[in-house]
């Protein structure tokens, strides 16, 4: 599959961005949008939106046509949604998790390793999570399962370049197995995120990069930034504090601002753009965890527009980072 | 274009995450260079890792823009051996704590 032609597919998520969020924020403010955003902010954002990105990325990793039918399936189930086809909605969701499951399948043969284990158990807890959705059962319990096995993954992976000793690497098979099970039981959920939280601050490859500058600064900033909204998230579960403020520390604090220091190493893989570094990165960055800090300390809603604010200005700058050099230049850095 | 001339370029392509070059951080397997042709066989550390063709591309434009025209380059991604942090240069290895 060509980089370009997997632009649509992007383009499908980022619809089911713009209304879920459209509709996160009409539940706490007068703003005009369909109730099916509203009443489906959750799925729209973690499934259709989420779902579509990260089975891309996986696809794109995988380099089999048949994976992309796991981005194009939770993308068009974002649009079902939104028609107000809620069933056959959920139900490609299931499909796009069942595709994205045997991808990881395929992954964990290429090379059996805990790396890949991990990211195959966050498939089925994705998985999980949509059949519960399609059943009309509570599902984000399995998503954030879904979200912090994705992640804690990859970063295990790169976490590899780091000597550590043989109980960091046993702790973390032992959080992976709990993050399997522990999803039927919230507060117990909540407990093992926070250990997760403190092993990720605690021995992530960013407690190096951080070190150093440009991009991998700015990486690390966001990762260690993300990983105190996961403590938060998890301890919010486990006190069963503010639901409110528990799910927005993880989906928001801890994921978008993955998804923030992800983008500008990913796209260029998946699109074949060029995306440089620019230390302007770093204010959407900052609203979005002033926002939190807001959402979770003074008031909900200024918290959720700081929120959405800062998702759009990051969208903004990657176009503009991405778009700005004119195409001589691109040309010369691409034969570099 | 010989190993050592390969080597430099290499050194220019970095894992963005990693901050340091495929070639420190012990991903490039095998260089073989005869006149007229280039080979170089690499991995990343997971086969999960969508980077993975990016930088196989990045390395074979970089060499091919340091190659005198017509050079054919070659830049196969391989598995097996899978990557160990022993692989790493002693820079990377000091960096990450190996020694």
């Amino acid at each position: 599959v060509p980089p370009l032609a997997r632009l649509p597919l992007l383009f499908l998520g980022f619809v089911s961005l713009a209304f879920g969020a459209a509709g996160g924020l009409a539940r706490l403010s007068a703003l005009e949008v369909p109730a099916s955003a509203i009443a489906l902010h959750g799925p729209l954002m973690v499934s259709a939106f989420f779902g579509t990105v990260i089975s891309l990325e996986r696809a794109a990793a995988l380099g089999r046509p048949w994976a992309y039918a796991a981005p194009l399936a939770a993308g068009l189930g974002g649009v079902c949604l939104l028609l107000g086809f809620s069933v056959e909605g959920f139900a490609l969701m299931v499909l796009a998790a069942s595709v994205f499951l045997v991808a990881g399948v395929v992954l964990v043969r290429r090379q059996p390793s805990l790396e890949t284990a991990t990211l195959l158990a966050g498939a089925a807890a994705w998985l999980a999570g949509n059949v519960l959705l399609l059943e009309g059962r509570p599902a984000a319990p399995w998503w954030m399962a879904f979200f912090a096995l994705t992640i804690a993954g990859e970063r295990l992976e790169l976490s590899r370049y780091l000597k550590r000793p043989p109980w960091v690497r046993a702790g973390f098979a032992v959080l992976v197995a709990l993050l399997v099970f522990s999803p039927a039981i919230p507060r117990a959920l909540g407990l093992v995120l926070a250990v997760l939280a403190a092993w990720l601050l605690a021995f992530d490859l960013a407690r190096v990069t951080i070190r150093r500058d440009r991009l991998p600064r700015y990486v690390a900033a966001c990762l260690l930034a993300g990983y105190f909204w996961l403590a938060v998230g998890g301890l919010g579960l486990l006190l069963e504090a503010s639901v409110d403020a528990a799910l927005h520390a993880f989906f928001v604090g801890f994921v978008f601002s993955m998804v923030f220091g992800h983008a500008p190493v990913i796209l260029p893989a998946v699109l074949r753009v060029r995306f440089p570094y620019h230390p302007v990165l770093y204010l959407p960055l900052a609203i979005l965890h002033a926002s939190l800090a807001v959402r979770a300390l003074v008031s909900v809603p200024l918290g959720a527009w700081g929120n959405a604010a800062a998702i759009a200005l990051f969208i903004a700058v990657a176009l503009y980072l991405v778009t700005r050099f004119d195409p001589r230049q691109s040309a010369r850095a691409a034969s570099r | 274009m010989d190993e050592d001339d390969v080597k430099q370029v290499l050194l220019g392509i970095e894992d963005p995450e990693a901050g340091m070059s495929v070639l420190d951080l012990g991903l490039v397997y095998g260089i073989a260079t005869e006149p007229g042709r280039v080979r170089v066989e690499m991995t990343m550390t997971s086969p999960a890792c969508p980077a993975a063709d990016y930088l196989v591309e990045e390395a074979a434009a970089a060499i091919r823009a340091a190659a005198p025209a017509g050079t054919e380059v070659e830049v196969r991604l391989i598995w097996d051996p899978p990557w160990t942090p022993e692989r790493m240069s002693p820079e990377a290895r000091t960096r990450f704590g190996w020694s």
